[in-house]
């Protein structure tokens, strides 16, 4: 074959493989392609496309149709909607209650610093104050928290307390933003403004959180003893709302019991500042610090059971159901817990009394009662933590001829309790008054007759309280009741009586020792944490037991809880979730605390971090 | 060589051994759940046996009668008053109310009457937060009459505060009328539920 006939056999060879492999690939892709089933297409009245559309429509017609349903409750995730409520309400209210306190005794002791022209006090309460900023926003986030997730966790219940009080979170809403005006004008102007401008601060920033935790504490309380609503909830009073049984004793025990709270916490930065103290100087001052921290603490932690005494009195009056599910049911035995605390608590003061007795020379004199009055602590605070039955085998139990034991039990009773209370309030006061003084001559003429009454006053104030208490056993329950009135009344008369007589015996004293600040052992700081720790801890039981108290209500007798968390759950598992609440309390308050002390360090440049 | 321990740790550990022996006292106590009260269903044709029952199980439970009362306790000191044989006092506490008046007015107006020595406190029970209703207080009477007496309530029985008069009448009931003393009032395992 000639090229030429070969070069056009190919061509068309080319050109037959091309027409070849197109109709492969045209018969490959159809054989491949989509096509309506020729049988199914006469036998399904329902073709594709039409049968996408009516489910699309009627998706679009349920979901049109579908009710608006609003839900009661939902889950927080792991630990549930109650422990999450619950802890972030605690911390709320922990920093709160730091948040209050605080600027309470700062005021006060700016006020001493100007009134006697010594800057030391205003050192002191700049320090204290120092604390405050980043703890306010701590307490504005946590708070923020605990509103959302009321929302998110509880919405019919939070849409109740709005319909209830709907016009009170105007008034908090400007208060808070005055709490902020006041509080970061108090801290930043700090001396910038006069003296009495700055003092003119302080008192507004103490005003307008009280008037907070005023309007607070009625949201919590008319939980616990509703009032100004109908027997199904409806609203008819919203000032009776506010006004409602426990609001006016709570305020005053929150008040008091913030002071307290406050006072240990502050004393707690000190303690941890003495610790890191590098020179004698430092140690002086913060010595200084802790022990006006704890002396306010102290000072505040004395009347508070009597506050107690009226907001259970309440509660009695408002319920006799809710005070014996309070004193004689569910929670009975948590005043047990409670006993080993406030003994804990007493034991801890008494015994930094009694070390910083060793600031001062010639405290020896004063020394040799201590171990009289530990005795008398321990004694007392061994009473008060006897339970009336003790958890026993069936056996025991029939040894003992009852679950209460022959001999102990009678320790067990309120009447023996409310003696020992008062006893150990009586022993404390005098632990404090043998520190003040210490290494003081009073120059009064008068020495020796006034403290011949203060002992006298001692003495009656005792008798009366351990011959009550006694006689409080022979006495049917409706007199019994009423003996903690005189019980109460006669310590707090004495301590105010000592302390007027007291006053002008030591005001023009003389100085038989020198104070020296600073020289205390290491162990006395660790007690001034052991007690924060403690005050914190039994912030949260209380807080526990006064929510808890409602049992399976969200508003006690209005307001049913019919969320899986509705039951009461047990002491020890409410221990565990106070201890969980208290160790995030301290991680933060460690963290304001390193803040507050970032102020004292040099800058960079200066040196501070080489 | 003396081992220095940071004082952080030292902090941190005295924290934690402090709430950790709060922890460890909470443990220590008795531990109990406390439950909400169950509903109880009440059939129209119950008899007094089963009302004694039921009122059995709401003065231990939703009635929350057992917070203040005894029953059967035989020494001081009482904050309320014990109920063992209460009947028998029912009966003549207050002239012309019988038992069951006395009973209704006990738990429909607690403080229209109070025991000598005792002071005021007792709730009013068919009013929240207990809020038993009728049918139930009847049920609860029904139990407190076998406290030194018999049963002879009935689920229909009307008294001041039911729609009757001021004297309880016992309506036809929708069962025989069992009279039931307390020895043989049926134990909570007997009861019949609807």
């Amino acid at each position: 074959m000639s090229p030429r006939a070969k070069i056009l056999a190919g061509a068309v060879l080319a050109v037959l493989a091309l027409i070849a492999a197109a109709r492969v690939v045209v018969t490959m892709v159809g054989r491949h392609e989509y096509k309506e089933p020729a049988r199914a297409r006469a036998a399904d009245p329902t073709p594709r496309q039409q049968g996408l559309a009516d489910e699309h429509a009627a998706e679009e017609k349920k979901n049109a149709a579908k009710p608006y349903v609003e839900a009661q409750y939902r889950a927080f995730p792991v630990v549930g909607s109650r422990v999450a409520i619950w802890v972030v309400a605690q911390l709320h209210l922990l920093f709160a209650a730091f948040v209050l306190a605080v600027p309470i005794f700062a005021l006060i002791i700016e006020f001493i610093g100007y009134r006697t022209k010594d800057v030391r006090y205003d050192r002191l309460a700049y320090e204290f104050t120092k604390l405050l900023s980043v703890s306010f926003s701590l307490t504005a986030t946590f708070g923020a928290a605990l509103t959302f997730m009321l929302m998110i966790l509880y919405p019919k219940f939070s849409n109740y307390l709005m319909s209830v009080f709907s016009p009170t979170f105007a008034p908090y809403v400007l208060l808070f933003f005055a709490e902020a005006f006041f509080l970061y004008t108090y801290y930043y102007g700090w001396g910038k403004f006069s003296p009495r401008v700055h003092l003119l601060l302080g008192l507004g920033l103490n005003l307008v959180g009280t008037g907070i935790m005023l309007i607070a504490n009625a949201w919590l309380t008319f939980m616990m003893s509703p009032r100004g609503v109908s027997d199904s909830g409806a609203v008819i009073s919203v000032m009776d709302a506010v006004t409602n049984f426990t609001w006016m004793p709570i305020n005053v025990h929150r008040f008091i019991a913030n002071i307290a709270f406050g006072g240990s916490v502050a004393g707690a930065y000190a303690a941890v500042k003495f610790l890191q103290a590098g020179s004698d100087e430092e140690r002086a001052h913060y010595d200084w610090m802790g022990y006006v921290g704890n002396f306010v603490a102290i000072s505040a932690f004395l009347p508070l059971p009597f506050a107690g005494y009226w907001l259970a009195k309440e509660i009695y009056a408002y319920s006799q159901t809710l005070g014996l599910t309070m004193m004689g049911g569910t929670f009975s035995w948590l005043f047990i817990i409670q006993a080993v605390l406030i003994g804990n608590l007493f034991l801890g003061a008494n015994y930094y009394l009694w070390l910083g007795m060793g600031r001062v020379e010639g405290a020896v004199g004063f020394q040799k009662y201590i171990k009289y009055l530990l005795i008398v602590v321990a004694a007392c605070f061994m009473v008060w933590a006897t339970p009336h039955s003790i958890i026993a085998t069936v056996s025991e139990v029939r040894a003992m001829g009852g679950s209460a034991h022959p001999a102990l039990g009678v320790l067990g009773v309120m009447s023996a309790k409310n003696t020992a209370v008062n006893i150990l309030i009586l022993t404390t006061y005098m632990s404090f008054l043998l520190y003040r003084r210490t290494g003081k001559l009073s120059t009064v003429s008068w020495y020796r007759t006034g403290n011949a009454v203060q002992l006298a006053i001692f003495g009656a104030a005792a008798a009366i309280v351990i011959g009550l208490g006694i006689y409080g056993y022979f006495v049917e329950a409706k007199v019994r009741i009423g003996l903690s009135v005189p019980q109460v009344g006669s310590v707090l008369l004495a301590m105010i009586a000592i302390t007027a007589i007291d006053v002008p015996m030591y005001r023009n004293a003389k100085m038989s020792a020198e104070v020296h600040w600073g020289k205390i052992p290491a162990i006395s700081q660790y007690v001034l944490i052991f007690i924060a720790v403690t005050f914190t801890w039994l912030m949260g039981l209380m807080g526990y037991v006064r929510s808890g108290l409602r049992q399976h209500y969200h508003v006690y007798g209005v307001l049913p809880d019919t969320s899986v968390d509705a039951f009461t759950p047990t002491l020890g598992f409410a221990t565990r979730v106070v201890s969980v609440t208290v160790l995030i309390f301290f991680a933060l308050i460690g963290f304001v605390f390193w803040l507050a002390s970032l102020h004292d360090k040099k800058d960079w440049g200066e040196g501070g971090h080489e | 060589m003396k081992l220095r321990v940071p004082l952080l740790l030292k902090l941190g550990a005295l924290v934690a051994a402090t709430t950790g022996f709060y922890t460890y006292v909470g443990q220590l106590v008795p531990q109990k759940e406390v439950y909400p009260p169950k509903e109880t269903q009440i059939k129209a044709d119950v008899t007094t046996a089963e009302m004694v029952t039921i009122g059995k199980e709401l003065f231990e439970g939703k009635g929350l009668c057992t917070t203040c009362h005894t029953i059967g306790k035989k020494e001081g000191p009482f904050r309320f008053p014990d109920l063992e044989g209460v009947d028998t006092r029912a009966k003549t506490r207050e002239p012309g109310l019988s038992d069951i008046d006395y009973f209704a007015q006990t738990l429909y107006e607690p403080d229209a009457f109070i025991v000598p020595g005792f002071n005021p406190g007792m709730p009013t029970i068919n009013k929240p937060p207990i809020g038993l209703t009728d049918q139930e207080i009847l049920c609860l009477i029904a139990f407190l009459q076998t406290q030194g007496g018999t049963a002879t309530v009935t689920i229909g029985t009307k008294h001041k505060y039911n729609g009757g008069g001021t004297t309880a009448v016992a309506a036809a009931p929708a069962a025989p009328v069992e009279k039931v003393p307390a020895e043989s009032a049926p134990t909570p395992s007997q009861a019949v539920k609807p």
